[in-house]
């Protein structure tokens, strides 16, 4: 090879390498601005079923009985504390089980509220997927060899999984439950 | 809420990805929402509808066994961003976006909350392996991923890495529950018929099994009768039923869908005897919307779709015996078809497009910024000009396929 071909190349193929480093920070950047609003989507959902609950418990203790009220009140207390401090995954758990424990009917309770409760609750499901979707698709491009050598977004946190127990299964008419068993 | 459906098939042609938007367009327009849709056509003209966008011809290429409608370039790409820019919409909703259609040029152009459906179920994928890392970085935008099935679902698992909510296909139950009937033959009244709709002369469909099975139920209903709906070759037809069925079977073609309402709504039992390959199953619940009670092989799509067979029987597949008797037995006992029509119409109601639209807005409304904001197009530079031929970010990961 002619000798004044090398500055060429070498300059061609650090252009590719600035040009792919360009995009990958591009995808990189979108995804965690993605990360942030699911979050911030499944964070004002999952408060919001909290609100409910509180609610739920504080004006319609006949319709619950007085533990199931109890435990629904430390529950919705619970999931708020642990917004700041603690094992938030494990509060929401708290929570949902609570949720799930009330009786399908609520006598009394007006039908806005259950509603209510019930969108709440759907909404987390999807918000939790949606978030974890793209948590997912973070890590992915993130702990690729390529992404890991040129140091990108290395000094920002993974952003972690949120794993609850939100029974989408009830979400996709039964779909869903016999999908985690078939795969 | 101002909405924006994109179906990559051509909106002309007949095919469940088309009929699927059409009816969720329909159904959310109903609810008193502002949608628009964006779709290919073999002829302009077909599109008339106000709310219907043309985005262009395509070009046909082979796609996961039947042929996709590709669809790149400048033209497309400004069709694309013109039909954003003029919508203003809150959501944008791509269907089938990882193959090369005007779905996934959307998703390259748009900005702001994405949600993409995703229909195909063929498990074993070349294209899709091959093309699955180079979509990637535009898939990437998708805020919310919807799979009709599960099938489709794990197709998205295996192949492009994501997961998706399953939010099945929907039927319009009201269209299936309440109409005429098949002139001269109301339900419960005269012989006892069964009904099969669907390609007859594709052997995965299964009517060579149920013919079989025929025999032995007319040994115990010597007046039962077998309807069949659907295209094939009529001749084939009457080879495969034989001499001693032929008195026993009605053929009544390629029908269209008011009078497949009317069919389902007059017979005794439906039957779906198919092989393999079905990834959903709309016929049973379009059959279980107009109150008939099914027998059906054991595929997983059918068996989910009948509740784990609750609201309907269940056979197992390529079985004509079993076929046969499960088909006499249900003929014979006009307690358990009532029992089971009423299921049946209970599990259809879950699959109304009046529901399952509510839960398609819900996940609208989940993707939704906070603050709100509607989707635009992107910068002019921004889109690659040719169709996309890989990134080098997604590079190690590709592996070509071996001939």
């Amino acid at each position: 090879m002619i000798p004044e071909a090398w500055p060429w190349l070498a300059a061609g193929v650090l252009l590719l390498l600035v040009i792919w480093l360009g995009w990958t920070l591009v995808r990189l950047r979108r995804l965690a601005a993605r990360v942030d609003r699911a979050w911030a989507t499944l964070d004002a959902q999952l408060q919001r079923r909290a609100g409910l609950a509180e609610e739920l418990a504080r004006q319609h203790p006949a319709a619950l009985g007085s533990g199931a009220r109890a435990r629904l009140a430390a529950g919705a207390a619970g999931a708020r504390a642990a917004r700041d401090a603690g094992d938030r995954e494990l509060a929401e758990n708290a929570l949902g089980h609570e949720l799930r424990e009330l009786p399908p009917d609520l006598p009394g309770v007006p039908a806005a509220l259950r509603t209510d409760l019930a969108g709440t609750q759907t909404r987390v499901a999807l918000a939790r997927r949606f978030y974890n979707d793209a948590v997912r698709d973070t890590r992915e491009l993130r702990g690729r060899r390529s992404c890991r050598w040129a140091g990108l977004h290395r000094r920002r946190p993974l952003p972690r999984y949120f794993d609850i127990d939100d029974r989408l299964g009830d979400l996709g008419a039964g779909v869903d439950v016999a999908g985690r068993r078939a795969s | 809420m101002r909405i924006g459906l994109v179906c990559p098939y051509r909106w002309d042609v007949p095919g469940g990805v088309q009929y699927h938007v059409r009816d969720l367009a329909g159904t959310l327009r109903g609810m008193g929402h502002h949608v628009e849709v964006l779709t290919p056509a073999q002829h302009e003209e077909s599109v008339t509808d106000p709310h219907l966008t043309f985005a262009g011809r395509t070009v046909p290429v082979p796609y996961n066994g039947s042929m996709a409608s590709a669809q790149f370039g400048p033209v497309s790409a400004a069709r694309v961003r013109r039909w954003l820019r003029e919508g203003r919409f809150d959501v944008v909703h791509v269907h089938e976006p990882s193959s090369p259609s005007v779905s996934l040029l959307v998703c390259m152009i748009a900005r702001g909350p994405i949600v993409a459906t995703f229909h195909t179920a063929t498990t074993r994928s070349k294209v899709l392996a091959v093309l699955g890392p180079m979509v990637r970085p535009w898939m990437e935008r998708i805020a919310g991923r919807i799979a009709v099935s599960d099938f489709a679902r794990r197709v998205q698992v295996e192949h492009l890495g994501g997961d998706a909510v399953i939010i099945p296909n929907g039927v319009h139950v009201g269209f299936f529950a309440a109409g005429p009937t098949l002139a001269g033959r109301p339900r419960g009244d005269g012989p006892p018929t069964i009904g099969f709709v669907g390609r007859f002369d594709e052997p995965r469909k299964g009517l060579p099994v149920l013919l079989q099975a025929m025999r032995s139920v007319v040994r115990a209903h010597p007046d039962a009768r077998l309807l069949i709906a659907g295209r094939g070759d009529a001749d084939q037809l009457w080879s495969m039923v034989g001499d001693d069925l032929r008195p026993h079977v009605t053929l009544l073609g390629e029908v269209s869908e008011a009078d497949k309402a009317a069919l389902l709504r007059s017979v005794d039992v439906y039957c779906a005897p198919n092989l393999l390959g079905e990834s959903f199953g709309v016929i049973l619940i379009e059959a279980m919307a107009a109150g008939a009670p099914v027998v059906a092989s054991d595929l997983d799509a059918f068996v989910r779709v009948l509740d784990d067979g609750a609201a309907g029987v269940v056979v197992r597949r390529d079985d004509p015996v079993a076929l046969g008797r499960a088909l006499s037995d249900l003929l014979a006992d006009p307690g358990r078809r009532a029992d089971l029509a009423a299921r049946g119409s209970r599990v259809a109601a879950r699959y109304d497009w009046q529901v399952i639209a509510r839960r398609i807005l819900a996940v609208y409304e989940t993707v939704l910024p906070p603050g709100g904001g509607v989707v635009t197009a992107g910068p002019e530079h921004d889109f690659p000009g040719v169709p996309p031929t890989g990134t080098a970010a997604g590079r190690p990961r590709i592996r070509r396929p071996r001939r």
